[in-house]
């Protein structure tokens, strides 16, 4: 891996009080999602309370590794517009309908992917690709690859 | 909230020169607004007791705007806001008018959108990350742009109703054409066929450089104030039947969210405040960040049904002579971009029949919508009547 060498120049995923949960799962190649015990909604991405009701009944649910999902949109980036992005065109920036929980849509790049072979509903499957030594970062494959 | 209809009227617009690089300032070009349109309503700057703006950070201050125009007036506001602001800030106005602070209240909006602050450039990652609702699940993915946000929505919803990327052609080359006939217009002499539309490539799928406004150095200036004092005006006043504003995506962050748009709520209200139905507009000014945002609308503000909105603008229906002329100064995407003032301006030049005689007039209009999107998730839009 030349990765540990050559420095990253994407924006790494800053930790806050209300997301440090999801992006601490993240670099454990987990993916943890924020539910509500009131109403039992998903927020995501998470807040200091429930974007639905305002309860702050709120906690993390482990989802692990094994994250499926289809293509619900997507955009085909010809043009950089934050650095790192300028030797990967075109980027695809896709947002995953989880198989497991229908109303959580998760956006990601959808790497080893042609764009002629891209469609809404295609099967993605998450991946996450460690960006420094001690940060990965959650993306989607094609379910097929 | 109370009846306003009637009750208010819009009695003065204008701009400033539009151009790629000013040489000037935002304060310059607001004070170029603000005198054409206090001119244009046969007022003294004197009698102006409110100042608002909205602004990026890219502006002059309203207190600013009114020191170099003499005047000490009673209020001055100033908010951060882009597309729906126009409207939302009408409404404030009416607001204070009708709780008898202010009589008199003049709005603008002036940046140097090309030459100055660049919207969705040139800002550091990590501040977009924290300055965004949700920004760390979208900039390290590359999203930083509204064409990108915008695309992921428009992607989806062309996929569910049919739209194509040659019926969003038919809004690009609907509104170049209107800036053909329009001198002030940025694009004007500079046509668009269906052919070049449909070669020219994507920045972000689906839009290419015609699906995107333009980035301009601009001031634009209205002036609001009661029916009773409109008659003192010079200006023929266009009359404010009813406004709404709405912001919605329960999730709060709109990335995750993308079948909604705050102007699906905005409408219903509307129409009930003015006592109008879609059928009895005549003319309209629907906000054109992107093409596809004018689809949306259209069908959010029930012009045209779901899934039929295609037909509707292939059939040349934003054209004049169609059912629904729309943007008729060339819009956001041809004429210039001031989030959304440009178009509110046109609205009431139309209204006013200010074209009278010549081929821009939408003949005998007398009912007009004009819409604001801040995005998906925030929107304002207001109907006026001469």
């Amino acid at each position: 891996m030349t990765q540990a060498t050559t420095a990253y120049q994407k924006p790494i995923p800053l930790k806050d009080l209300d997301n440090a949960p999801y992006w601490d799962a993240a670099d454990q190649h987990q993916l943890a999602l924020q539910k509500c015990d009131d109403c039992q909604a998903y927020s995501q991405p998470p807040g200091p309370t429930c974007a639905k009701c305002g309860s702050a009944n709120v906690r993390f649910e482990q989802l692990g590794d094994d994250i499926t999902a289809t293509v619900y949109s997507y955009v085909v980036s010809y043009r950089p517009f934050l650095p790192g992005f300028q030797d990967e065109l075109p980027t695809i920036i896709a947002l995953g309908q989880l198989d497991q929980v229908p109303e959580v849509k998760i956006m990601g790049n959808i790497l080893k992917c042609e764009e002629k072979d891209l469609q809404i509903g295609m099967p993605i499957r998450m991946t996450w690709v460690d960006i420094t030594e001690d940060r990965a970062l959650p993306q989607w494959i094609p379910a097929t690859n | 909230m109370g009846i306003i209809k009637d009750r208010y009227a819009i009695v003065g617009v204008g701009e400033s020169e539009r151009s790629r690089k000013s040489g000037t300032t935002p304060l310059h070009l607001a004070l170029d607004a603000a005198k054409a349109a206090i001119k244009d309503a046969g007022l003294k700057a004197t009698d102006i007791d409110g100042f608002m703006n909205y602004n990026e950070g890219d502006s002059c201050t309203s207190h600013q705007l009114a020191t170099y125009l003499g005047v000490r007036p009673k209020y001055v506001k100033d908010i951060q806001g882009g597309g729906a602001s126009t409207e939302m800030l009408i409404a404030d106005a009416v607001a204070l008018i009708e709780a008898g602070q202010l009589n008199t209240v003049l709005i603008y909006r002036s940046m140097n959108g090309s030459s100055g602050t660049r919207v969705g450039r040139g800002y550091d990652p990590d501040m977009l990350q924290g300055a965004l609702a949700g920004g760390s699940f979208v900039i390290p993915y590359g999203s930083a742009s509204p064409s990108q946000w915008f695309g992921m929505y428009a992607t989806r919803h062309m996929h569910e109703t049919g739209i194509t990327k040659e019926h969003l052609g038919h809004v690009c080359l609907s509104f170049y054409e209107h800036a053909q006939r329009n001198p002030k217009a940025f694009l004007h002499g500079k046509p668009l066929t269906m052919e070049n539309y449909l070669a020219t490539p994507d920045i972000s799928s689906p839009f290419n450089i015609h699906d995107s406004c333009l980035e301009l150095d601009e001031g634009n200036a209205i002036i609001v104030t009661s029916a009773e004092k409109a008659q003192d005006c010079t200006s023929k006043p266009v009359y404010i039947m009813g406004m709404s504003a709405r912001q919605c995506h329960p999730h709060a962050h709109y990335w995750n969210d993308i079948d909604q748009v705050a102007s699906d709520y905005v409408a219903e209200e509307l129409y009930e405040n003015a006592g109008v139905t879609p059928d009895d507009i005549d003319v309209a000014s629907i906000y054109d960040c992107f093409s596809w945002v004018v689809m949306r609308q259209l069908e959010a503000y029930g012009f045209a049904k779901r899934g039929e909105v295609g037909d509707f603008v292939a059939e040349g229906n934003l054209k004049m002579g169609g059912k629904l002329p729309t943007n008729t100064a060339g819009g956001m995407l041809s004429e210039g971009y001031t989030h959304g003032m440009n178009n509110a301006i046109e609205i009431v030049r139309q209204l006013r029949h200010d074209y009278e005689g010549t081929d821009r007039q939408v003949e005998d209009c007398k009912i007009g919508i004009c819409t604001g999107w801040a995005g998906p998730d925030i929107a304002g839009a207001m109907i006026l009547r001469n």
